[in-house]
């Protein structure tokens, strides 16, 4: 392994990771500078019911209206984000677990979801291209997330089998791209993921004290 | 040869001008509440888009703020609004575009990256009144904040909340549709939203009063006004003064059936709250504190609201907040009294009474906002003899158009009415005869769907029903 992939594999992405987490501490502590709301009627349902239910809502797809209706617009959510997840699991798992990348059968599965996640991320991709709706609200942003989660299930596909010695130029990319999105992410869209415990535990507190959520039966 | 531009329906409602005839009325008259600075006016001489992004600073709360920045574009939303599915060609009517109005304001003044580079993710601040104006277009003429987007985004992104949110900072430069402004100085001025006058409120209660007894049944009934220590204080919207009397009629015979010891406040009795549509918490502190007062005053075991959806949802959740009352006293919709009453055996029902197909229509602010789904089916369960659900219901119900004030909005009611073809399909798919609804505005939003669209139906209320089905 060369003195760059060492690098890249593990100075750089601590670096970078601690740069994301340093970056996110400041952007919780922006959320909570703002005012907090307090309410002050008598509550009818549970809030902590009313938030458990809308922070597990993502493996709910029967709870929304939208994704009951379209399953697989969630089912295409659902791999994608798993394909983020391994891939992001891969970064880790190179430089300090690689042994359980040695069976060919994880190897293999890794790059079938992260190949599934890649042409999901296309349908995605075509999908804001083609409805004038999605055009017209959708942002460089947005279509640089896109794009980049494909260059990345790329790259993590070509660098998950770990194998230096076949040529080290995807896995370097791969490790530079990460670390990119690490510095990258905190300014993007991409930190969506940060925001979803807030949004959904205000709304699930609010609507759990009134007794709207959880959902009732139909 | 370059294709004709076809304006859509939003592009048409963006270009409405501001009218302020009402608001300069209301200067020369020099009105306590204009003088008071708390009815604020419109000053084109004033620093309006300064002043708009200082309050946006000031006035923004965390559930604000993210639902301000969670959105990730995926446009799940859009088959979810009203609006969107009327108008499938038309962009600016999906609940993510009219968010995104004042997503970009929010990201270019507060967020880093839109400060740093706006156009990345498309930041931008109002250059002038002129972008307020259509800023003001948008948030009160294309959105009636019914959260049917609210509980269809997978990162539960509060698009309502936005709205009123933006509404209630252009509320403040006096930038607002002049059906709210007239409305809410009728509040400030009055204490009520159809400008009532103490006289009018006794006499219509009177008048009621003295028509019951007509039935020598009803002889001893009594709408009594100010009784202190009853069981329940009632509360209602003007429009039962001013336009549907009936339906107070038929709460106080209910009453007296039941046997109840209740009361009517002389004053604080509107429980409807424009506050909740213009986005001004201070003239819903106002109001819902005045109700609330009444109440105490009044030694009141609870309130009781009448059938009114933004009324329930001003009274019984939000006017705590807006008013900053920690809730002291129990208050509950007039459809969970009636619920009682029937467990309880207080009144006598015969289903047979209404024989017509009915079927019922949720409010949002009551189902969606409110949490009361079930009381209103049980009722009418026991007191019709065919009673029909419609689909989508309860929390998933499509909004009657009415809703979000936009009833008094009327420069906006074309593209209502356009948005309200979903609504018509729905209730003529029930094949009732009679849609029930347990919201005032509901009924006018209804009844304006009904003959829009031409459909056989009429608009009935919770306690005409129980009234009619009535054994004594």
């Amino acid at each position: 392994m060369s003195p760059l992939l060492e690098f890249v594999e593990d100075t750089l992405q601590l670096a970078a990771l601690t740069f994301m987490a340093g970056v996110y501490m400041i952007r919780v502590s922006w959320i909570f500078r703002f005012h907090a709301v307090r309410e002050r009627s008598r509550a009818e349902g549970r809030a902590e019911a009313g938030i458990g239910y809308s922070l597990s809502n993502i493996a709910l797809p029967w709870a929304m209206e939208s994704t009951r209706r379209d399953f697989f617009f969630y089912l295409q959510f659902v791999v994608f984000h798993l394909g983020v997840a391994a891939a992001i699991a891969v970064t880790f798992i190179i430089p300090y677990a690689p042994r359980w990348l040695q069976p060919k059968g994880v190897v293999i599965g890794i790059q079938i979801l992260m190949g599934l996640a890649l042409a999901v991320a296309v349908v995605r991709l075509v999908r804001r291209l083609r409805s004038a709706t999605l055009r017209s609200v959708s942002t460089p942003d947005d279509y640089a997330a896109i794009l980049l989660m494909m260059a990345y299930f790329v790259l993590a596909i070509l660098a998950v089998p770990n194998r230096p010695d076949r040529g080290e130029g995807p896995m370097i990319a791969f490790f530079i791209l990460t670390a990119f999105f690490l510095f990258y992410v905190p300014f993007s869209k991409i930190s969506h993921y940060l925001y979803y415990p807030f949004a959904r535990f205000f709304l699930g507190r609010s609507l759990g004290r009134r007794g709207v959520l959880p959902a009732r039966e139909k | 040869m370059k294709k004709k531009h076809r304006e859509t329906a939003a592009e048409a409602i963006e270009r409405l001008p501001l009218v302020t005839a009402s608001q300069a009325k209301a200067r020369a008259e020099a009105l306590p509440s204009v003088q008071g600075l708390r009815l604020k006016t419109y000053d084109p001489a004033a620093d309006n888009v300064r002043k708009f992004l200082d309050l946006l600073a000031e006035r923004m709360t965390r559930p604000v703020a993210v639902s301000l920045v969670a959105c990730v574009h995926c446009g799940l939303c859009v088959d979810s609004c009203h609006y969107a599915l009327t108008h499938p060609g038309d962009p600016t009517m999906t609940p993510v575009y009219k968010a995104d109005q004042i997503r970009r304001i929010f990201k270019r003044r507060m967020d880093w990256t839109g400060r740093i580079f706006p156009w990345w993710v498309r930041a931008g601040s109002p250059a002038d009144d002129a972008d307020l104006n259509r800023l003001k277009n948008i948030v009160f003429g294309t959105c009636s904040a019914c959260r049917r987007c609210t509980l269809n985004c997978p990162m539960a992104v509060d698009t309502a909340v936005l709205i009123r949110f933006t509404r209630g900072l252009l509320t403040e430069l006096g930038i607002v549709p002049e059906g709210v402004f007239n409305v809410s100085r009728d509040e400030w001025e009055t204490g009520n939203q159809m400008a009532v006058t103490p006289l009018d409120y006794l006499e219509t209660l009177q008048w009621m009063r003295d028509d019951l007894r007509s039935d020598p049944k009803l002889a001893e009934l009594d709408i009594p006004i100010d009784v202190p220590d009853c069981d329940f204080m009632y509360t209602i919207n003007p429009r039962e003064i001013k336009f549907d009397p009936r339906s107070i009629a038929h709460a106080a015979k209910i009453f007296h059936l039941a046997g109840e010891r209740w009361t009517m406040p002389s004053r604080g009795w509107d429980q409807t709250n424009f506050g909740l549509f213009s986005g001004d918490n201070r003239l819903g502190g106002f109001l819902a504190k005045n109700l609330y007062e009444e109440a105490v005053r009044l030694r009141a075991g609870r309130i009781v609201i009448s059938e009114c959806g933004h009324g329930f949802r001003s009274t019984r959740w939000e006017g705590y907040d807006w008013a900053e009352y920690d809730q002291d006293l129990p208050s509950e919709s007039v459809v969970r009294t009636l619920k009682r009453y029937l467990e309880d055996g207080r009144i006598r029902v015969d289903k047979a009474k209404n024989a017509l197909p009915v079927t019922f229509h949720d409010s949002c602010n009551i189902a969606r906002s409110g949490g009361m789904t079930e009381e209103p089916r049980f009722v009418l369960n026991r007191v019709c003899a065919d009673f029909r659900e419609m689909t989508p219901n309860r929390t998933e119900n499509y909004c009657c158009t009415g809703g979000g004030g936009l009833l008094s909005m009327a420069e906006y009611r074309p593209l209502r009415m356009e948005a309200a073809a979903i609504k018509a399909r729905q209730l003529e798919a029930t094949g009732a005869k009679l849609v029930c609804t347990m919201c005032h505005n509901c009924v006018d939003g209804l009844n304006d769907v009904i003959k829009h669209y031409k459909l056989d139906m009429r608009v009935v209320q919770v306690l005409e029903l129980v009234e009619n089905a009535l054994v004594y």
